[in-house]
């Protein structure tokens, strides 16, 4: 299940999304709002999303995920618009018989969904407010 | 190759991020003599727009990231990508 989100996400219901009786092991992943950047204290952060192309690309996402890792339980869920520090932006929920899987396919869910989902953020921070530089998203 | 009528060779890009506030639109038309590519949609929204020349990007059609080779239709979802920086 992938959703992007305005609303702020809720941690303890990914838990419980991804609760199933047969799945040993359950992984959350949740990237939050640091309070700086390289050059200096950061207050907050906008998200902007291409909607209909970030679903489409989370669902690619998961779907890789499930080839790759006998995976039970899926949820990846992005946040977008303006954000404190310390919100939690993108979280990541997965369950599998065994904890390698849930690990492995967690962090892969993760790591593309960084680079290939069109979600862009502006920082507001002591030097100004501006995108953050990105990754060119692949094909 | 189907004939189209020249007025079906319009494409409505949407932007995003960096990219809108370069442009200061949400979505902008550009029209074409005939059917053309990703390539020469990249180079027309450049001339029409300089600013954008500031920033790189690519050119998403219908929710993939497409090549400059390929061809646009007319009900072709279009759209203008910064390199992306969720998480």
């Amino acid at each position: 299940m992938i959703t992007i989100s305005k609303d702020p996400i809720d941690l303890c219901n990914i838990m419980v999304l991804t609760k199933e009786k047969s799945a040993g092991g359950q992984v959350l992943f949740i990237g939050s709002v640091r309070d700086h950047n390289e050059k200096g204290s950061v207050s907050e952060i906008y998200y902007e999303a291409y909607k209909e192309m970030a679903e489409a690309k989370m669902t690619e996402i998961e779907n890789e995920v499930r080839k790759r890792w006998p995976v039970k339980k899926f949820v990846a869920i992005h946040r977008v618009g303006n954000l404190k520090v310390g919100e939690p932006s993108v979280a990541v929920g997965v369950s599998s018989e065994h904890r390698k899987e849930a690990f492995e396919a967690c962090k892969y869910a993760i790591d593309e969904i960084k680079t290939r989902v069109p979600i862009w953020k502006k920082e507001v921070s002591e030097s100004g407010i501006a995108w953050v530089e990105g990754i060119s998203p692949k094909k | 190759m189907s004939k189209e009528k020249l007025d079906l060779a319009s494409v409505k890009v949407k932007l995003f991020a960096s990219s809108r506030e370069l442009v200061g639109e949400n979505e902008v038309q550009i029209n074409f003599a005939d059917k053309t590519t990703v390539g020469n949609l990249r180079k027309k929204i450049v001339e029409m727009y300089p600013a954008l020349s500031k920033i790189t990007f690519v050119i998403a059609v219908n929710h993939k990231v497409a090549d400059d080779s390929t061809v646009i239709n007319h009900s072709d979802e279009v759209a203008i990508l910064p390199p992306v920086s969720g998480g």
